[in-house]
């Protein structure tokens, strides 16, 4: 059985949200729960929701993180660091946190090790995409990495490209995830040296999904691809401008709802809407899983409520039982082994 | 009202209800209802822990000081599968109790077949037992409204709720006239008798939240499992170290991992019911009991210490125990719920 550590510290009310959807999760799933908070909080809270105590434990530490601490600077009993040192110990363990990003990577990585073969972790986020794939017919490609390598080598992108393949081949059951590589073009002249080289070294090679070459980021959410490769920098841009794009669009209806005669139209187009507002909202998909260390870690967004969070233990559960991370590990090392690298 | 426990040779009269307390019973939709009343003796469960706890309550050396009760909503009619069962658990009841429902639908009163204040409250006094010196501790769940009707019964035993009280009481639960009639007369016998009642464990089948149960004040103790009953006893001196690992070891068996015990402990640490001192006392105290499965036992003691460790800063307060119950509040709030549950689907557990 799977152990969910969950930083309660983040989220939605000051992490209220994250600590509802561990009482959900301790209900409904077949998993053990460890809360890591401020415990006055935590208690007071769960005296008033349904839960289940023999699934949940409770650690207390709530020293607050900064954002992108130093690892020897970081207070050892901040929820992030306890949680993660409790996932270190229990091979069966996941972390789930809406803290800082850059703080969970670096404290991850320290705690939890980086996988053989894996030269940089990659956080890996969902968006959905035109075209559905593999048998649970998922509507969403996989994008890394999103922030935890800002400066990328070429090999780096290999790499973030054999560990996407093998996360979206496991969740998603595609045989064989077609990949591509984030650019400017599809030229490969254009673009910058790294991915020139990164683009050449995955073209020349017999890889265990298929490369598409080069794809334009307007391509991305037509869902050519499964699993699209960047840089942690151009990744976390990207993501955050199709967020953008879609609350944008999103405010853009509700301000159209506020005119009388566009009223009655929105109304018509009601449930099309709610299907749209539904497929774009990021709290379904959970979170970004930390991809290259030794335990499944999901980061969540900081304004996560109990969906996201919910939806995150749901993911970090089925990356235990379906062995993504040993998955992950073996098509890192498929790409390292070749001489040229 | 006080939180003190019974002192030695005092008569300790323990009342169970049946269904979601002691056995794992499902009846949420008929077709449970139907198949609960076709099962066997033999295929019915006890809830993990209860068997044990109980059969460890009513130790063979203390038998003549110990008198157990079974109140039940089920129907008589399913009195001599319900007797086999207890009897294949070592269990004899001193007095067993069913509904009468098919008296209730001859004689019209379609209300008392889903009802339970006016047929467990007069069923509670009925069967109380005079004696010089009487404890009681209450055994129900949260399925019903047990903690409603035994918290009623323990003010009325101790002169809490007077005539008027319960008779108001009473008429908002929309009793019919003969149960009114009944219950206003054991009121006349009973009312002052003494604070007997010790503590009333609900059984939190339902995993409602424990706030639902504050305005009971500290007697009633919501418990997820019967592990944290048999700790509260044995805070109480009621069991004995060697009784805790009878408990653990039955629940072992049932499929409780230490993991699941342990948290369990923590929980009563949390929310004050006993102390981290208590704990690491009891930890010493089971270490030393002499078991055939010492692994089970070990094993719990190492990841108890490990998880009460994790709070070990916390010095809670126990709850409170309260003068007085606002049994009409009670009761409206509880009947909201269930309206609100059965017109807009609304949970029962939000």
């Amino acid at each position: 059985m799977s152990t969910v550590v969950i930083d309660t510290c983040a989220g939605q009310e000051g992490g209220r949200e994250a600590l509802a959807a561990a009482a959900i999760a301790s209900l409904d799933l077949d998993v053990q729960i460890v809360v890591v908070g401020d415990e006055g909080m935590i208690t007071s809270t769960l005296q008033g929701i349904a839960h289940d105590a023999e699934r949940l434990r409770v650690v207390h530490a709530c020293d607050e993180l900064p954002e992108d601490v130093n690892v020897r600077a970081a207070p050892p009993r901040s929820s992030v660091a306890v949680g993660l040192e409790l996932t270190a110990r229990d091979p069966d363990a996941i972390f789930i946190s809406a803290g800082p990003p850059g703080s969970i990577v670096s404290l991850a990585l320290h705690t939890l090790g980086r996988l053989p073969s894996v030269p940089r972790a990659a956080l890996a986020a969902v968006y959905p995409t035109l075209r559905h794939r593999g048998p649970n017919d998922d509507p969403f490609a996989l994008l890394l990495d999103v922030g935890a390598t800002i400066e990328c080598r070429s090999e780096h992108l290999v790499c973030f490209a054999a560990m996407g393949a093998a996360y979206a081949a496991k969740i998603s059951g595609v045989e064989r995830p077609r990949v591509g590589l984030l650019a400017n073009g599809s030229v490969s002249s254009a673009t910058p040296t790294r991915v020139r080289e990164a683009h050449a070294r995955l073209r020349d090679r017999d890889l265990p999904f298929e490369y598409i070459g080069l794809m334009r980021g307007d391509q991305v959410t037509h869902g050519d691809a499964d699993v699209i490769v960047t840089d942690g920098f151009s990744g976390d841009v990207l993501v955050r401008t199709l967020e953008g794009v879609a609350a944008t669009a999103d405010a853009l209806i509700r301000r159209a709802e506020e005119r009388f005669q566009w009223r009655l139209g929105v109304q018509m187009l009601g449930g099309g809407i709610a299907k749209l507002r539904e497929f774009t909202d990021w709290e379904n998909y959970g979170g970004a899983p930390l991809l290259g260390v030794d335990r499944p870690v999901i980061v969540t967004q900081s304004n996560s409520g109990r969906r996201a969070f919910v939806n995150a233990i749901r993911l970090g559960a089925k990356m235990q039982r379906l062995g993504v991370i040993e998955a992950v590990a073996a098509g890192a090392a498929a790409v390292a082994e070749e001489p040229e690298l | 009202m006080s939180g003190e426990w019974m002192g030695s040779g005092h008569l300790l009269h323990l009342r169970w209800d049946l269904d979601k307390t002691y056995l794992r019973t499902e009846f949420d939709s008929m077709k449970d209802l139907i198949k609960t009343y076709r099962q066997k003796a033999e295929d019915k469960v006890a809830v993990s822990g209860a068997r044990a706890l109980l059969q460890a309550l009513l130790d063979p050396h203390e038998r003549r000081t110990r008198r157990v009760t079974f109140v039940s909503g089920s129907p008589t009619q399913m009195r001599a599968v319900l007797t086999r069962k207890l009897r294949l658990d070592g269990i004899e009841p001193d007095v067993f109790i069913l509904k009468p429902n098919l008296n209730n639908i001859i004689a019209g009163r379609f209300r008392s077949i889903r009802g339970q204040v006016g047929y467990k409250l007069a069923a509670l006094m009925r069967t109380y037992v005079e004696a010089v010196h009487l404890d009681e501790l209450l055994f129900g769940d949260d399925a019903e409204q047990d903690a409603f009707i035994y918290s009623l019964y323990a003010d009325i035993l101790a002169g809490r709720v007077d005539a008027v009280q319960l008779a108001s009481i009473l008429a908002a639960c929309k009793l019919y006239r003969q149960e009114v009639d009944e219950v206003m007369a054991l009121h006349g016998r009973l009312y002052n008798s003494g604070d007997a009642v010790r503590r009333i464990f609900i059984h939190l089948e339902a995993r409602s939240p424990i706030d639902r149960f504050a305005p009971y004040g500290a007697r009633v103790v919501p418990i997820y499992n019967y592990l944290q009953a048999a700790l509260v006893l044995h805070q109480g001196e009621v069991l004995r170290a060697r009784d805790i690992v009878t408990v653990l070891e039955a629940m072992s068996q049932a499929g409780y991992t230490p993991e699941r015990l342990s948290n369990s402990v923590q929980d009563l640490v949390r929310r004050g019911v006993v102390q981290v001192a208590d704990v690491e006392r009891l930890a010493a105290e089971l270490g030393a009991v002499e078991t055939t499965r010492g692994r089970t036992v070990s094993t719990f003691i190492r990841r108890l210490r490990t998880t009460v460790a994790d709070l070990e800063h916390v010095r809670r307060a126990s709850p409170e125990w309260l003068e007085e119950i606002n049994y009409l509040g009670l009761y409206h709030s509880a009947r909201f719920r269930r309206t609100r549950h059965r017109f807009f689907g609304i949970p029962l557990l939000d």
